[in-house]
């Protein structure tokens, strides 16, 4: 072996795979401010994302691989994270140029809880330190202003000459809800037009400055919002909110094959009330059975995300305008909700790479 | 989890009228070539489909390929000259569908990549 220089260095660090994307961490490009001076090696992994789950096992490799060079004396290795875009779609423009990662939460049915998954999930990649927002499509009925205890009419401010709506913080969020718009208690009955206009300003007319990624509550079903978004957004992916029953798997389907025709791909599927955990006897109670989500995704080979438990204090802080992740951030409930978010940024991070291959592919006629 | 990182991508989708087959270059090295008639026949649209449990065969005699266009990232749609537009093929049912004969050899076939 000769002496220790980059190249050296960069050669034995090839052997380091992104566990989850499959390559090695050099050719990813994910290796930077390399410094190697007599015997001493510092360099910084750039993660694809903050949250992400693999950090320890990136450190541990990479010190398996340089510790083994001759005249290494020391190692010094940090990490960064830089969140790469993933977005796709038939969208033409490109509304939310500052925001990388669009993120739709949705389920083919009401009543799973995907807002209080969507704001949850949102606190959570926010908790991991990726700059996230929040916005409320539900148009049928809004609830994130309720569940992040946010309200009011947005105030408007002067960008680039433009008017725009600055959307108010909540927990460290920004936060926008068609919500704030409606007098309380008050119903949207509007019609296609109508309706197209008004998402078309929350989609066009927010100021969310830059975001990694933007976690959009979807109205439940299929319909038009879902083909609003898909024609005028370029979005990451669907992540699918299913209850475990076996109807899971009819609204799924039903899911699926509308984002398919609007061609937005699923990253995800979450099993919410999975299971109640009784606060007197500490007993797990499957209450709506179990796995039915989970079946579904090994069906559709979707990736399976994990399962989220009803507890009472769950309820209880979403109404009061608390996420569980903020008010009791060390409970087991948080804990799951911390993972998913992990495991739904390394999607993303999977997605930002097939984007880039899907960029590449050629299409040609001879 | 990331099975899609090692699954295989498509890097090129040529039409090549002269033989009237599209030929599909995959990252991994493999190279197939579909027949026109053969990737009608096998459009996974509900239509042609209808709702059974496994993909069949729907002849459509003398099909003309019209457009091939990228559909997100995941998946190609035809464009036939009868205007049927509707199947989204996606890279995984593509990769099941590869008629050349090693695919056609091993068992998975259909099967693996129905959707």
């Amino acid at each position: 072996m000769g002496t220790l220089s980059k190249d050296v260095v960069l050669e034995a660090l090839k052997k380091v795979q992104d566990p989850e994307l499959h390559r090695d961490i050099v050719s990813l490009g994910m290796v930077k401010n390399l410094e190697v001076s007599e015997g001493k090696i510092a360099f910084t992994v750039e993660l694809t994302t903050p949250a992400c789950p693999l950090r320890e096992k990136i450190h541990e490799d990479c010190k398996k691989a340089l510790v083994g060079l001759n005249g290494v004396t020391d190692l010094q290795i940090s990490f960064g994270a830089q969140v790469r875009g993933s977005k796709t779609g038939a969208g033409q423009t490109d509304l939310l140029p500052t925001v990388k990662n669009v993120i739709l939460v949705a389920a083919g049915k009401g009543g799973v809880g995907k807002s209080t998954v969507a704001a949850n999930l949102a606190v959570a990649l926010k908790m991991h330190g990726a700059a996230t927002g929040l916005l409320d499509a539900d148009i049928y009925g809004p609830s994130i202003p309720m569940i992040m205890g946010v309200e009011g009419e947005p105030k408007k401010i002067e960008v680039n000459g433009e008017f725009k709506l600055e959307p108010p913080t909540a927990h460290n969020l920004p936060v926008m809800s068609i919500g704030f718009f409606l007098e309380p208690e008050q119903a949207v009955i509007w019609r296609g037009p109508m309706l197209g206009k008004a998402l078309h300003q929350l989609m066009a007319d927010v100021h969310w400055g830059d975001l990694d990624y933007l976690v959009v509550d979807m109205p439940p079903g299929t319909g038009d919002v879902q083909i609003t978004f898909s024609q005028q957004l370029k979005v990451s992916g669907a992540l699918l909110v299913a209850t475990p029953q076996d109807v899971a798997l009819a609204d799924v389907i039903r899911a699926k094959s509308m984002f398919d025709k609007v061609m937005i791909p699923i990253i995800g599927i979450v099993e919410n009330m999975s299971y109640f955990i009784c606060d007197g006897c500490g007993k797990k109670h499957e209450i709506f059975s179990r796995g039915g989500a989970e079946r579904a995704a090994e069906h559709f080979k979707i990736p399976f995300l994990g399962e989220i438990p009803i507890t009472s204090s769950l309820r209880e802080w979403s109404d009061k305008g608390i996420p569980i992740v903020v008010k009791e951030p060390k409970s087991e409930i948080s804990k799951i909700f911390l993972e998913i978010a992990s495991k739904l940024a390394g999607q993303l991070s999977v997605a930002s790479e097939v984007a880039k291959r899907a960029q590449a592919l050629k299409i040609i006629s001879s | 989890m990331a099975q899609i990182m090692t699954k295989p991508f498509p890097i090129e989708i040529n039409h090549i009228r002269e033989k009237g087959v599209v030929r599909v270059t995959w990252d991994d090295g493999h190279l197939g070539d579909y027949p026109r008639d053969y990737l009608r026949g096998y459009c996974p649209c509900a239509m042609c489909q209808g709702h059974g449990a496994k993909i069949k065969f729907v002849e459509v005699p003398d099909a003309k390929l019209a457009e091939i266009s990228a559909v997100g990232n995941y998946a190609l749609q035809f464009s036939w000259s009868d205007g049927h537009n509707t199947g989204i093929y996606t890279f995984d049912y593509l990769r099941s569908l590869c008629p050349c004969s090693s695919c056609q050899e091993s068992e998975d076939g259909l099967e693996g990549g129905k959707e």
